[in-house]
């Protein structure tokens, strides 16, 4: 079973309630809904989950396991699966390791899906600026995680692809190459990390899958898809990859000149949810931004998932809680007027 | 497992498939990049003669008529294998118009470049010529070092593409020395260096420059060493040092310590395996290997 939005309004906000918000207060139009959307048809609604983790150090896959079960996702749905998870490891320095996905949290993730009978799991990267790959698992320290955990990695970089249409549509590229392994999974879990980003604004679950891409297609970096543009780019991959859920660490994030040369910068999060625009959006509002200003948050909205709050139900700790503004950079053109 | 130097060859050698090509990894298709490293590798060690003859046979099947390499059918804008064909097909008499063709094909093709605008965000002078990995893109560090070593090697010393494509090799050196994949400053921050690149451009500019001009980059290598032992990292940073006549003594060590690191990671694949061979068997840098002999 594939998990997909809901696509009926919310059980909390009937059309009928809709109008008549809008008709007493423009409360609606507070929030950024649009009378136009409500005569557009159904809301297309998520949920996420916001779990608090102090350090890297917790029991985190507790955590992600809390957070399926509050997202619904029952034993039953993880039984059997085969599960992919993509952390992001773009570029690895020891002494930097706020720029990938902690391997704590990748363990964490391991743990939890595991534990809920799912048949396998493992890990697949294709780092954007790197060609040796094993280099980037020892010096992210993954490496000692899957080796001591006896799980399998794939650098997707070097994979021979299977090419399928480009559903999204929004660069010129009428097709897209994958991996092959995405044939020989059930799920693919983007592991993020919470990043803010020089070119798009932020880094998070959706832009991680630039490293599904294969550089002996794309280039090292990806060159093909920043020519046809970042955000286009992250729509179509997604549209046509369809990932099944996200899980991103927050615990410690990038702020500044991100997603390299920036620096660590504590929100004590993992943010989770099987939709991944509605994730996204979510993680922007903890770090202080507004996902309404990220192109390509704008763009996917009401088409591969929700990004306004009120289309959004929230889990776990509420985000206004837990909201800790990253620092943005003035004179990077992507960070100007994104602040929440 | 490959723990040693005459089990990697061999290892080579049994994964030839019947169309003269070489898997990426055990149980794959041939693919032209692993089959191009292959013949390398082994042409380093002067071994499986008839094999390496059957191999470059395997990649003029697959050279396009522009003379380009792609890394498939499918494929056909990923020109990036094509200096390895090129190598591959060093001093083999029976590949002499594929090579001619691969060469003539390097000269013409470049990528996408554009003047720096005055307030530009990118450290690096984009009007600079050198290769991309993929047509219509943008030039960086490893395509087009591989590009001045193939032509070179192929017997093409100068050239107005090879002098453009030190410039933009050295236009990309990091201010504290080193290479990545091919930006030095992003808004105004200077990036971090790469091993891997590093190397691979060291071996590039050997004889095509001064060595003052290189030193923070032979100095930053040396600096990283100690600590790599992944086969990519390591067989590059050791061809790299190797071009400028600092191959360190203890070169098979490092090479069989980076072959038993299988036990850990698994099988390396065909390319890896044969990078750490060349760098074991070359006395300098990878050009190194090419002996005058011809098949």
């Amino acid at each position: 079973m594939t998990p997909t939005p809901s696509t009926t309004t919310s059980p909390t906000l009937t059309r009928r309630e809709l109008l008549k918000a809008t008709l007493i207060g423009g409360g609606l139009a507070l929030s950024g809904f649009s009378l136009l959307q409500w005569l557009r048809g159904p809301l297309l609604t998520a949920s996420t989950f916001i779990g608090k983790a102090h350090d890297y150090q917790e029991n985190l896959a507790i955590i992600i396991r809390d957070g399926l079960r509050e997202l619904g996702l029952t034993p039953t749905m993880v039984n059997g699966k085969r599960i992919l998870l993509k952390p992001n490891l773009v570029e690895p320095h020891p002494s930097a390791p706020h720029i990938n996905t902690h391997p704590l949290v990748v363990r964490g993730a391991i743990e939890a899906f595991l534990s809920l009978g799912a048949a396998s799991v493992a890990v697949a990267e294709g780092p954007g600026h790197r060609h040796d790959t094993l280099l980037v698992l020892e010096e992210s320290g993954l490496g000692d995680v899957l080796y001591e955990d006896r799980i399998p990695f794939h650098d997707v970089n070097m994979m021979q692809g299977i090419t399928v249409p480009n559903l999204g549509r929004q660069t010129r590229l009428t097709t897209l190459t994958f991996p092959r392994i995405i044939k020989d999974v059930d799920w693919i879990v983007s592991m993020a990390k919470m990043k803010t980003h020089h070119w798009a604004g932020a880094t998070l679950s959706m832009k991680n899958f630039f490293g599904m891409m294969p550089g002996i297609y794309y280039g090292w970096p990806k060159n093909v898809l920043h020519q046809e543009g970042i955000p286009q780019s992250i729509l179509d991959i997604n549209a046509s990859l369809k990932p099944h859920f996200a899980i991103i660490d927050g615990i410690t994030g990038m702020e500044g000149d991100g997603p390299i040369m920036g620096t660590p910068v504590h929100a004590g999060v993992i943010i989770m949810g099987q939709n991944l625009p509605a994730v996204d959006a979510t993680c922007c509002r903890v770090m202080g931004i507004d996902p309404s200003r990220i192109p390509y948050l704008k763009k996917a909205d009401q088409w591969l998932g929700p990004i306004q709050d009120i289309a959004i139900e929230q889990r776990g700790e509420p985000w206004q809680a837990v909201q800790t503004p990253f620092q943005l950079e003035p004179e990077i053109p992507a960070h100007q007027g994104i602040s929440l | 497992m490959m723990i040693n130097i005459a089990a990697a060859l061999a290892w080579i050698q049994k994964h030839q498939l019947p169309s003269g090509g070489f898997p990426y990894q055990a149980g794959e298709n041939a693919r032209p990049d692993a089959t191009a490293w292959a013949v390398i590798a082994l042409s380093a060690f002067q071994a499986a003669l008839e094999q390496c003859d059957r191999a470059r046979a395997y990649l003029i099947s697959q050279q396009a008529e522009d003379g380009h390499i792609s890394i498939s059918l499918d494929h056909a804008q990923a020109y990036w294998p094509t200096p390895l064909a090129l190598m591959a097909w060093s001093n083999s008499s029976h590949a002499q118009q594929a090579k001619n063709s691969a060469m003539q094909f390097l000269l013409r093709f470049s990528g996408l470049h554009f003047e720096r605008i005055g307030d530009s965000v990118m450290g690096h002078d984009t009007s600079i010529v050198g290769w991309p990995w993929i047509a219509d893109t943008h030039s960086w560090v490893i395509p087009t070092s591989m590009a001045i070593t193939a032509l070179q090697n192929g017997g093409i010393g100068h050239h107005e593409r090879i002098s453009e494509g030190i410039l933009m090799l050295l236009d990309r050196q990091l201010p504290h020395g080193g290479w990545n994949s091919g930006n030095t400053l992003v808004f105004g921050k200077e990036l971090l260096p790469l091993p891997e690149c590093t190397g691979i451009a060291l071996q590039a500019l050997a004889g095509n420059t001064e060595r003052h001009s290189i030193q923070k980059s032979l100095d930053y290598l040396l600096e990283e060493l100690p600590r790599l032992r992944t086969p990519i990292s390591l067989g590059w940073t050791l061809l790299g040092l190797g071009a400028w006549g600092l191959k360190p003594p203890h070169t098979d060590e490092l090479v069989m310590e980076s072959l038993r690191l299988q036990e850990r990671h698994g099988p390396y694949s065909l390319p890896s395996l044969a990078i750490l061979l060349c760098a074991a068997q070359a006395p300098q840098g990878l050009d190194s290997i090419f002996s005058p002999h011809v098949s």
